[in-house]
């Protein structure tokens, strides 16, 4: 119950962090999506029922800060949680290059959402932003995420040896 | 019943896809409205990000000024080595005017006394206690003769006693060798000036019945057949009234100062030129 009461909150301050973070290092030009990598880490370890809310709270969060249509990234955060979750019975995803490109390709196919949302709805012609946004925000994405895997793994060691 | 027990995490996952539907349809349809949800996560995540921002802020601030003060030392450092390139600069225009200076007031006496001269540049100083000469940068090439009269502003100085085919050797007035025939401005009365080394210049042969005072300007008489009459040699300094001798003891300070002497003219011909 704890972990649904903090949801929010938690989802709350990462989306903030992550705005904070893309403030300062890219200075607004790109966006480091932690919040995306969270959702794919969420899909590798948590269950359905507990990862599909995280991605749903994550993503809503994210609508209302982001400022875009409400419900877009709630909609793709769940489409990319349930990609990871089924992925993650097929794939190693102990392995960092597997990590990074199943990132890399999580991050590119929300992209491709968003763009095609954008599109289908405001007929706004985003792909210009392909080569300039998309593929570098992708691949910061790809980048970043074994690290953040890594992390999580030493804080869930230690979390457990704590417990035992 | 069974069937919502079964499937129950997938009908869960679509139910939220369906919210999630319905939401974004909502929001194109009503955008300009506003959501409620979106209202409360606002008003929620306002303090956090403004708290976040300021320490960020705060952050950044500290990293902007450390790059701005290493700039600045950058840009100190530039700038002290400028400083110093322009004070070397300045050191050079203040050489360059000094020596103006000097040649107008060497070219200022050419115009008071109407002779004919030669510039010259002093080269080097003797270094010996009893000799008092000068090496200068002219010699016999440029039409120097042994025994020519030397002055620098204010008034003379000495003459030549060597001369070779490039340089020259003057001879002092104040070397202790040296005999100039000179005459007091304001008492018209005669004697010879002799070099008393440090001590300067010694008037000789005044008589004690003759009127000199401090401060009387001394200049050349023109009797010695060497130096033209009326060059400014210096003036007295100390009278001395000495009851065994016939003669004035007269100490007389020159005009110029053999310290600083760096351009000289000298006198290249006997025949005066008036203008």
């Amino acid at each position: 119950m704890l972990y649904y009461l903090s949801l929010p909150f938690l989802s709350i301050l990462l989306v903030i962090l992550q705005s904070t973070i893309t403030d300062v290092i890219f200075s607004g030009r790109l966006v480091f999506e932690l919040s995306l990598i969270v959702v794919i880490y969420a899909g590798f370890r948590l269950d359905l029922i507990r990862g599909s809310i995280l991605a749903f709270i994550l993503g809503f969060v994210f609508d209302c800060v982001a400022g875009s249509v409400l419900g877009v990234f709630t909609f793709i955060y769940v489409v990319i949680f349930l990609c990871s979750f089924f992925a993650s019975v097929r794939l190693a995803t102990e392995k960092i290059y597997i990590i990074a490109l199943f990132s890399f390709f999580c991050a590119f196919l929300k992209e491709l959402m968003v763009i095609l949302f954008y599109y289908s709805a405001f007929k706004f012609d985003v792909l210009i932003n392909m080569y300039f946004v998309l593929l570098p925000q992708a691949l910061i994405v790809g980048l970043f995420a074994p690290v953040f895997f890594y992390l999580m793994r030493r804080v869930e060691v230690y979390l457990y040896e704590k417990a035992v | 019943m069974f069937l919502l027990r079964k499937y129950k995490t997938a009908i869960f996952i679509v139910t939220l896809f369906v919210i999630a539907v319905i939401m974004f349809s909502y929001d194109l349809k009503y955008r300009a409205e506003g959501s409620f949800f979106r209202k409360i996560v606002l008003e929620a995540v306002a303090p956090v990000q403004r708290v976040l921002s300021s320490s960020v802020k705060s952050v950044s601030d500290a990293w902007l000024r450390y790059v701005l003060l290493v700039d600045i030392e950058k840009e100190n450092k530039n700038l002290k080595n400028k400083i110093n390139e322009f004070k070397a600069a300045l050191i050079l225009y203040q050489e360059g005017y000094l020596e103006a200076q000097r040649l107008r007031k060497l070219l200022d006496l050419r115009d008071d006394y109407n002779y004919h001269f030669i510039s010259a540049r002093v080269i080097g100083r003797e270094q010996a206690a009893l000799s008092k000469t000068i090496l200068i940068s002219k010699g016999a090439a440029h039409g120097l003769k042994t025994g020519m009269p030397v002055i620098a502003p204010p008034g003379l100085i000495g003459r030549l006693v060597d001369v070779s085919w490039h340089v020259s050797k003057v001879l002092l007035f104040i070397d202790e060798n040296s005999n100039v025939g000179a005459i007091m401005q304001r008492t018209r009365t005669q004697g010879i000036i002799s070099g008393a080394g440090p001590r300067g210049l010694v008037l000789k042969y005044i008589s004690k019945t003759q009127d000199v005072k401090e401060g009387d300007v001394i200049v050349s008489s023109g009797m010695d057949g060497i130096f033209p009459k009326g060059l400014l040699i210096g003036q007295v300094s100390h009278v001395d009234r000495q009851e065994a001798s016939l003669f004035l003891k007269i100490n007389v300070a020159p005009f110029v100062d053999f310290s600083k002497l760096e351009e000289v003219l000298i006198l290249s011909s006997d025949e005066i030129k008036i203008k």
